[in-house]
């Protein structure tokens, strides 16, 4: 079995895009509902790109260049996306038009980049790589589905890079068909937000490696356990506000780890179904500086902690999707 | 490494329910395609492989009450779910002795979109059709192909357009040689959406006759829909559960074609390094291959990408070669497994599936697709094509 690093990781959300800004001053939201801060696309697309790809092709695929550019891995083993309702944009542009004006005047534009796997697949286009390419789209837990992918392959030494992305872009309208269904704008103190991260995956240990994922476990129906054994610092939890959802995270915290400090991350990054991809994010930088900010305890009391080691990552979606992934520090 | 066994096959297409009506539908020559039956669009000029079943007929099959919230394509996935499991012996209370870890990869793309774009303005305007909304998702279709079993630990949705159903078998066999599952049910399902009808129409890929794979004159593709599954399991646990396999998975490989999001390039460069990777990781030499069950969806652009790919690869050993989606049309991300259990069953019963509808040899290839409807060679390595939007090209190889 091989070890597995995560060398580079790069966002686009309700923060800084491109920035780990949100360690130091997090930008605090009290709606219900917010887009991320894009950055100027014109600095990085040509207009023919900017104009043809929608929001989430240019978050996901400006994330993913950043990290080839920072690992110098440009043509990795695997391209691996997680998105939970893939291109949503698109798909609507396009079912509108087939419910209002009818099926005789559509055009091809918005079907063609409507199916999940177009963000992988313009990755892997734009980078010219012909491995392995996959999307997974399994509500809430979809990116810890591309994420397992790319750990199965990397620690039986099948590949040794991989790109793995979590994105999901909310529209208006897909917001308030959610608010509808319960899973979104319901919160008391949580909003929805919107997940574009790419991070760089290898089995080869780089200088600048952010950090070590040790377990990746994942769990349907039951509560997700293998993780047993190890000396955690810290609990990242995907509390958001909403009363259910918090529910079974305060009765895991309360049973399965008791003694240790509890992190959040939906309150600076907000609800998403790759929201997950984003904490993994978190937690990965707060490993490579050692440190946990303040802001990310769920006890408000709680100073920053200084050389943390190992920190778990515990993700479930309506009790029923769980996993749980470790990651230790690469420092000595 | 363990070596990856299938213990069961579930299948539902324009062909019938199970595995029974598909085999005698494919050595009869008899094609599921029709004109639209099922379906509410204005296309009714097309093809199509439609199942023939109502939501409400498969829900008496299954014995669902009328009133719940299901979509087409998580009722056809439950159908070619139980098929399979039924074969594995997994819906009897013996199997649980063991204790085994059961995971459910399912690949689908459109999801609940037949019901979404019934219900699109209500899901916008009011409140009379909510149920709906939560069923769009492609990760909701798999829950409820699973909630109808509630015999899974761990469920994954893959969604790689026209090769989910082969990349979802993949991950599946990934997951038992990782130690992570005991027995994986893999495959996928998808039914005919106004949504992709259209959607391929305005590409101008749907022939308005019967699709003629690989032929010369050959004008588009007709859409099916329907759902496959294949329980894989190591050989180890596949004896120690005293169950005859039906074959082995001895080879994949998923590769991109990196050119364009709805074409494939000239060179076919996916689909031949997707088939190289697939005999390598198999040890297989291109001449072990018996019958190539190909991805041939009758688009002027795949046969001739597939094709020369093909030729690079086998040279002057091609063996016999056919598409199946002349039978089923082409049923989307579920045709990696439908086309699974199908090389499946040609490997069981010594025969190649004929390629419906060709009569002229595409003048860029040498060679022309199988007619021989029955072989009595003995077939032992037959490979299967999926090739998705977006270059996401799959290659299995099952052998016996």
């Amino acid at each position: 079995m091989k070890d597995v690093f995560i060398i580079d990781a790069q966002q686009i959300s309700v923060q800084n895009p491109l920035s780990h800004d949100w360690m130091e001053h997090p930008i605090a939201y009290h709606e219900p509902y917010r887009r991320a801060i894009d950055p100027d696309f014109k600095q990085y697309f040509t207009p023919n790109e900017a104009r043809r790809y929608g929001k989430i092709l240019k978050r996901a695929l400006l994330t993913a260049r950043k990290v080839m550019e920072n690992t110098a891995i440009n043509n990795p083993d695997a391209i691996i996306t997680g998105t939970g309702l893939g291109c949503v944009e698109n798909t609507e542009l396009f079912l509108e038009a087939l419910t209002f004006e009818g099926e005789e005047m559509l055009k091809p534009t918005h079907f063609m980049q409507s199916t999940h796997n177009t963000i992988s697949s313009l990755i892997a286009i734009d980078a010219k790589c012909h491995g392995y390419n996959s999307t997974y789209a399994h509500k809430g837990i979809s990116f810890e589905c591309a994420l397992l992918d790319a750990f199965m392959q990397l620690s039986q030494g099948e590949i040794t890079t991989a790109l793995v992305g979590g994105h999901d872009e909310m529209t208006p309208k897909y917001f308030s068909m959610l608010e509808k269904t319960g899973y979104l704008g319901h919160a008391k103190d949580g909003f929805s937000g919107e997940t574009a991260v790419s991070m760089m995956l290898s089995s080869e240990k780089n200088m600048k490696a952010m950090c070590r994922i040790k377990h990746v476990e994942m769990a349907y129906g039951e509560e997700v356990n293998g993780v047993e054994g190890v000396d955690i610092d810290a609990v990242m939890i995907g509390v958001n506000g909403a009363t259910e959802n918090d529910a079974v995270y305060a009765h895991i915290g309360q049973n399965l780890f008791p003694e240790k400090p509890l992190l959040h991350y939906k309150h600076v990054f907000g609800e998403s179904y790759t929201a997950s991809g984003l904490g993994l994010y978190a937690v990965a930088t707060c490993l490579q500086q050692q440190r946990i900010p303040a802001h990310l305890f769920v006890n408000q009391n709680q100073k920053e902690l200084q050389g943390v080691k190992n920190i778990l990552f515990y993700n479930q979606f309506e009790n029923k999707n769980h996993s749980l992934i470790l990651l230790s520090s690469c420092g000595e | 490494m363990k070596e990856i066994v299938i213990t069961g096959t579930g299948i539902i297409s324009a062909l019938g329910l199970g595995k029974e009506q598909t085999l005698n539908a494919l050595t009869n020559n008899r094609s599921g395609i029709a004109t639209l039956h099922y379906l509410k669009t204005a296309h009714t000029e097309f093809p199509v492989g439609e199942v023939k079943f109502s939501n409400e007929e498969m829900k008496q099959r299954l014995n669902i009450p009328e009133t719940e919230v299901t979509t087409r394509t998580s009722l056809m996935g439950i159908l070619a779910a139980q098929e399979a499991l039924q074969q594995a012996n997994l819906l009897t209370p013996q199997y649980a002795l063991l204790h085994p870890k059961i995971a459910l990869i399912s690949g689908t793309t459109v999801g609940g979109m037949d019901k979404s774009e019934q219900f699109y303005a209500d899901f916008l305007e009011n409140n009379s059709k909510n149920d709906y909304i939560a069923t769009h998702d492609c990760g909701t279709c798999t829950e409820m192909i699973a909630g109808h079993f509630g015999i899974f630990f761990l469920l994954e949705t893959i969604s790689t357009a026209c090769s989910s159903a082969a990349n979802a078998i993949m991950t599946g066999a990934r997951l038992i040689r990782d130690g992570r599952a005991d027995i994986v049910v893999a495959g996928g399902c998808e039914c005919i959406t106004k949504f992709h009808l259209n959607g391929f129409n305005t590409l101008m890929i749907l022939d308005h006759e019967l699709c003629k794979p690989f032929d010369a004159h050959r004008a588009g593709l007709n859409l099916g829909e329907g759902a496959a599954y294949i329980v894989l399991e190591s050989s180890e646990f596949a004896q120690k559960r005293k169950i005859e396999p039906l074959c082995a998975l001895s080879g994949y490989a998923n590769t991109c074609d990196a050119f364009h999001q709805t074409a494939s390039s000239s060179d076919g460069i996916g689909a031949y390094l997707a088939m190289k990777n697939a005999l390598s990781n198999a040890h297989l030499q291109p001449a072990d291959i018996d019958y190539i069950n190909a991805h041939g969806t009758g688009t002027s652009n795949n046969d001739l990408s597939e094709g020369t790919a093909i030729e690079r690869l086998f040279i002057d050993q091609i063996p016999p070669v056919s598409s199946t989606k002349a039978f089923t049309g082409h049923t989307t991300s579920a045709a990696g497994g439908v086309e699974a259990v199908i090389s499946i069953l040609a490997l069981q019963n010594n025969f190649i599936p004929d390629n419906l509808n060709f009569k002229e040899k595409m003048p860029e290839l040498t060679f022309i697709p199988s007619q021989e409807n029955i072989s009595h060679k003995t077939l032992k390595h037959v490979l299967s094509n999926s090739f998705g939007f977006g270059g996401n090209d799959t290659a299995l190889i099952f052998s016996k």
